[in-house]
């Protein structure tokens, strides 16, 4: 069986992944980027999570640079503000505690930010000009909003003075306020025209005339309202179209800023003879959707809830703001947590890395170190199905001739040979016909023959009706890599093999094999932990003497039964179990599903160690290749079967073990259960391997079945070539998509072998 | 003209074809894999034309020639 290298990707083969619409969907379903609460109701859009960040490190720059930007005179709008932010901290919800205290932040802010010592790009001025008539908040704000974006201005007022100027509604700020925002404004080109004539025989007419030497007028709401009974303008744009006038009807200092905000961007379109309605982007507080898990936080009073300002009591109140994030997928996650990126991101680069024909495809990595899990669908407040979108990925990949064949081959063959070479079905010796079909899956007959010939054995023997057995892949290899052809074929297969035994009830032993035979909907499910349930335990079950801890199948997550079933049974075999996180529904991936095991090694690997990050005792497992991966990286770990039937799959087979344990338990229950009689397979030589060598083999992927096929071609060939230096001999053979080279020595019945090693390049003579 | 070899070894006879019982020497062989060739000189047997791929140009540049390969 080869399955065939993927064609040339410079052919233009493409076919969208998601629709636009699809993909926005799963996307806005990913929290992140969320602004954080205190933010989202800011309508001045201060980036307050991040200034609250740089006071806790002490950054009194950067957080008077964030403040600078949504407020053009910090002391002002700092003291006088309603601060609708404070409500909404999230600390707010645990009882017995403060939110944190923004506003006196702010303030802090506007006492110790140290203005930004680089030094400020001369910027060109506006050629439009600006006039301001009246005074108060909202022309105080709108000037230094207007100054901030390079127009000149100039301010007619009545006031005599810029104290006077000053003190117009801004009864709540302290003398020093006033002092700094005037040493403020005094650093502006903002041209004062105080005590100016006009100010006192105010009429249309007279401010018309003043359009001859500015573009844009704006004027104090007061005023603009004198002029006419009632002013008939918009109240979002801050403008009235009929008297081509910006102005704002406001009350309070936060609404005089952020009318000041808008009217500022007002101006800015009508300079550019723009319509002000349109194209504004997004203004004012927002609805945020962010996730934050407050299970760890402790509720705490605010340092700043009387008293004086400090520098240290600021810190220390901005030290205890919880940085408001959603990271609920990466913490669960070692996959996530490998590439550093959030399900939004990771998408969007999945979806474009498959849309692009030619060049680099740095997502290929990615796409298939995912295990599929389906964890993060439990850890995301929103369910985001991290799985689901390298799924349709490799699809998409293996559908238009764009997946490698190099991560997922090996599982492929395996596949092949479980199905193939391993296959097996057979009805319990005496039954024409049985009810039940024990299916116990690719793994356990690799990982514990034994324990499956136990098994099998205990449920002929104890079940009424018959019990037929198939040895074999469920598919979901082929499912995992992306391969629908394949998988469909898989299950066409064991379709007519189920169909042959009469459709019994399947016995799944893995919880993954019981998902995937979900989809041959005819099929009349169960699990063989349903089955021990009902019928009790054999005589052989006995539980660890010490106290372990469950780790869930990723095939069970979402059947609180099948978890349940499984403790129910564990203890009945006297095995006290811990209580970890990350159990049942929350657990993480093993590092076998999805073939990350076989796509990206580094991923699986640091899997494992998530899991095994959950507890410190020994794990149950009912799933063979969660078991196999922890033994592998040296945790006591035994499969429910093992426990049940009081079997020891010992140390964790390498992949040549894996394959001969299925053909010798298929070999082992068609003598000892079906009585056949297996003829002893000849082989004309010997091959020993040096323990170098078998270790190698193992980590290169280099079955003995290839070893031996290369040198059966060298006792045909005679092709080989000897090194002087090492004495060692060397040939190779190309099976399939694969070039194997083997280095042996021959002895006197055969060959032992030195090392084995292999590329998928082809290589070729030219002249 | 001279072609751009992006890999040469030489095996300054150290190799012998088993089969032809002749010294390897340096030749001209091309590594394909999806799509994308690259010229090479490696120990060929200048009878038969065994090209000999050594353990460490295996796992060493033809490996990570292939991973970048298998991301385009
Ligand atoms: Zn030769």
């Amino acid at each position: 069986m080869i399955i065939e290298e993927r064609a040339s990707t410079h052919v233009y083969h493409q076919r969208r992944m998601l629709t636009q619409e699809e993909l926005a969907q799963k996307e806005s379903l990913c929290v992140h980027e969320q602004p954080a609460y205190c933010s989202a109701s800011c309508p001045l859009k201060l980036d307050t999570k991040e200034m609250i960040h740089a006071i806790a490190h002490e950054d009194w720059t950067k957080a008077l640079n964030l403040y600078g930007k949504i407020a053009p005179f910090p002391h002002l709008l700092s003291r006088g503000c309603e601060a609708p932010c404070e409500a909404n901290c999230k600390l707010c919800s645990l009882d017995g505690g403060d939110g944190i205290s923004i506003h006196k932040l702010e303030q802090a802010v506007a006492e110790f930010g140290l203005e930004s010592k680089g030094r400020k790009l001369p910027r060109m001025k506006k050629k439009k000009s600006i006039a301001i008539f009246g005074s108060g908040l909202f022309c105080l704000f709108l000037a230094g909003e207007l100054h901030k974006k390079a127009y000149p201005v100039t301010i007619y007022c009545k006031e005599e003075n810029i104290a006077d100027f000053l003190s117009k509604e801004t009864a709540f700020a302290t003398d020093e306020d006033i002092r700094q925002t005037q040493i403020q404004l005094e650093k502006t080109d903002i041209q004062f025209k105080f005590a100016a004539p006009v100010m006192d025989r105010i009429s249309f007419d007279a401010i018309d005339n003043y359009r001859t030497s500015f573009d844009i007028l704006c004027m104090e709401y007061q005023l603009a309202a004198s002029l006419c009974g009632t002013l008939d303008y918009d109240e979002h744009l801050v403008f009235s179209r009929t008297y081509n006038l910006v102005t704002a009807n406001t009350s309070g200092v936060l609404e005089a800023a952020y009318a000041a905000k808008r009217a500022a961007l007002t101006v800015d379109r009508l300079a550019q003879n723009l319509d002000p309605a349109n194209t504004r982007g997004e203004e004012g507080p927002c609805e945020t959707s962010l996730f934050t898990d407050m299970t760890d936080v402790t509720p705490a009073p605010s340092y700043l809830a009387s008293g004086a300002i400090t520098r240290e009591l600021a810190v220390k109140e901005a030290s205890r703001c919880i940085q408001c994030h959603c990271d609920a997928c990466i913490k669960g996650c070692a996959y996530l947590s490998h590439y550093k990126k959030f399900p939004r991101i990771l998408t969007r680069e999945i979806y474009n890395n498959v849309s692009i024909i030619m060049g680099d495809h740095m997502m290929n990595k990615p796409i298939n170190a995912c295990s599929l899990c389906g964890q993060c669908t439990f850890t995301c407040p929103n369910g985001y199905d991290m799985g689901e979108i390298c799924h349709i990925a490799r699809e998409n990949m293996v559908s238009t001739g764009k997946m490698p064949l190099a991560p997922h081959e090996f599982a492929l063959m395996d596949m092949f040979f479980s199905n193939n070479d391993a296959f097996l079905v057979g009805k319990q010796p005496g039954f024409e016909q049985c009810r039940y079909v024990f299916f116990p899956g690719c793994q356990a007959a690799a990982i514990a023959p034994d324990t499956v010939f136990e098994a099998y054995k205990d449920l002929c023997s104890r079940l009424e009706g018959g019990v037929a057995l198939i040895l074999g892949c469920c598919g979901a290899i082929s499912d995992w890599a992306g391969r629908y052809t394949l998988y469909q074929d898989t299950m066409d297969f064991l379709d007519q093999e189920l169909a042959n035994l009469g459709n019994p009830v399947v016995i799944a032993g893995c919880p993954t094999c019981m998902k995937e035979l979900t989809h041959h909907t005819q099929l009349t499910l169960t699990g063989i932990w349903d089955i021990l349930s009902e019928i009790g335990l054999p005589s052989s079950a006995k539980g660890l003497s010490v106290p372990a801890a469950i780790h869930d199948s990723c095939g069970a997550r979402g059947n609180s039964h099948i978890q349940q079933t499984v403790r129910k049974l564990v203890s009945e075999t006297g095995c006290e179990l811990v209580d970890t996180p990350y159990s049942g529904d929350l657990s993480p991936c093993c590092g076998y599903g999805g073939l990350t095991a076989y796509a990206n090694k580094e991923v699986a690997k640091e899997m494992t160690e998530k899991c095994l990050e959950r507890s410190d005792k020994p794990y149950i497992t009912y799933c063979m290749a969660c078991r196999d991966r922890f033994v592998r990286e040296g945790r006591q770990s035994k499969h429910l079967l093992e426990l049940i039937y009081g079997t020891d799959a010992g140390a964790p087979p390498d992949i040549s073990q894996k394959r001969y344990n299925r053909l010798n338990l298929k070999n082992r229950l068609l003598t000892e259960i079906w009585g056949k009689e297996i003829p002893e397979m000849q082989c004309e030589f010997k091959v020993t391997y040096t323990e170098e060598a078998a270790k190698m083999m193992d980590e290169r992927m280099i079955l003995q079945s290839d070893v031996i096929q290369v040198l059966n071609h060298l006792r045909k060939t005679k092709e080989a070539v000897l090194d002087s230096e090492t004495g060692l001999s060397i040939t190779r053979m190309r099976i399939g998509n694969v070039t194997f080279w083997v280095k042996y020595t021959e002895t006197k019945d055969g060959y032992l072998v030195h090392s084995a090693y292999s590329h998928r390049m082809n290589i070729i003579t030219r002249q | 003209m001279q072609d751009k070899n992006y890999y040469t070894i030489d095996p300054q006879g150290k190799l012998k074809c088993m089969k032809c019982q002749v010294p390897l020497v340096k030749g001209k062989a091309k590594f394909m894999y999806l799509d994308n060739g690259f010229p090479v000189e490696l120990p060929v047997c200048p009878v038969c034309g065994f090209v000999y791929v050594p353990e460490e140009l295996a796992l060493g540049k033809v490996l990570s020639v292939e991973k970048a390969l298998e991301d385009k």
